[in-house]
């Protein structure tokens, strides 16, 4: 009898928060995925137009010459890792929070370097404070220089949404790849 | 053996590693610069050892590939990332500095001529004391680490 309890409540608590995601599981703290951007082809498109596909969302800005490649070219190895046939399955989102720069014509040949699964979106400043705000991201603008160049300061957390569009984690720098591998392919798994 | 017969032989040696550069106790390994596509500033990285017994200091760089060269680290501040403009690197007698991903790294700005993956960037690093050092790096693409 008392191992029919202990087996219950082993079973209850771990229908609670799933203990074998290898990235912080976020399901149920962070809304579904929905935006109002413009995409690499000038097209506007929704949050809701990648329902169906895994979907990692990512914040930075083309200028940026070392963390945003750092973290797209580790996400390109991730997507070379994926087996061909589920490739498709899986779009990697960059969200430029520098449209006064990054206009679709330089998000299309920034993402083509990292493969087709690769998909640069970006919008008005309202459109992009609407998204960030939606989960809990921030970015702000350094000052120009002589040049006219400047920092764009944004967050370093990469969300990965479900094929339903329900947040499930939020992936970080800290994360090993052979982890965030494992847990891409369990979203891809899931029906 | 004759001074010229010891500087084509030091030539030759240095010649062999195109990647490497040597010259007063500093030490360059692995110089790359990672492209990215169109005129976006890319990322340059290396590995300096001061081998010597006296501290160096970085003062930058420059090279005519690019109208300019900065030094940056890339640092974490609550969740966000941001660079900040560094103005000289210590090289303490004994150290060794990477610039690498996610860290101190050079951005060099504003290409002035085409650029593709396999080319060699010269590049001459600056030192507070004047000495100049060449250094050679080479264009790797944008997926390289």
């Amino acid at each position: 009898m008392r191992y029919t309890l202990l087996l219950l409540a082993t079973l209850l608590v771990a229908g609670c928060s799933d203990p074998s995601w290898e990235a912080k599981d976020i399901s149920g703290l962070m809304k579904p995925l929905e935006f109002n951007l413009v995409d690499e082809n000038g097209q506007e498109v929704e949050g809701s137009d990648f329902r169906g596909k895994v979907t990692v969302v990512f914040f930075g800005f083309t200028h940026c010459p070392d963390i945003c490649p750092t973290t797209l070219a580790r996400f390109s190895r991730i997507v070379d890792a994926i087996e061909p046939e589920q490739r498709d399955d899986l779009r990697v989102l960059f969200v430029s929070v520098d449209p006064a720069r990054d206009d679709p014509q330089t998000l299309r040949e920034y993402t083509d370097a990292f493969g087709p699964e690769f998909v640069g979106l970006t919008g008005d400043r309202e459109a992009l404070d609407e998204l960030t705000r939606r989960y809990r991201v921030t970015y702000g603008y350094g000052d120009k220089n002589e040049a006219g160049d400047y920092d764009v300061s944004h967050s370093s957390a990469l969300f990965a949404f479900r094929r339903d569009g329900g947040a499930q984690l939020l992936i970080r720098d800290s994360d090993p790849t052979e982890a965030v591998i494992a847990d891409i392919r369990r979203l891809l798994a899931a029906g | 053996m004759l001074q010229s017969d010891r500087g084509l032989i030091l030539a030759l040696v240095l010649a062999l590693f195109s990647t490497a550069a040597f010259a007063a106790d500093l030490a360059v390994e692995d110089a790359r610069l990672r492209l990215l596509p169109g005129d976006l500033p890319g990322a340059g990285y290396f590995r300096i050892s001061n081998e010597g017994s006296e501290s160096r200091v970085l003062t930058g760089v420059e090279t005519a590939a690019f109208e300019r060269v900065m030094m940056h680290e890339s640092l974490e501040e609550d969740g966000m990332m941001r660079m900040r403009h560094m103005m000289k690197v210590e090289l303490e007698p004994g150290a060794q500095v990477e610039f690498a991903p996610r860290g101190y790294h050079l951005m060099f700005m504003k290409r002035t001529r085409d650029l593709s993956v396999g080319d060699k960037v010269e590049a001459t690093l600056k030192f507070a004391d004047g000495q100049r050092l060449p250094v050679v790096f080479q264009v790797v693409s944008p997926t390289a680490r």
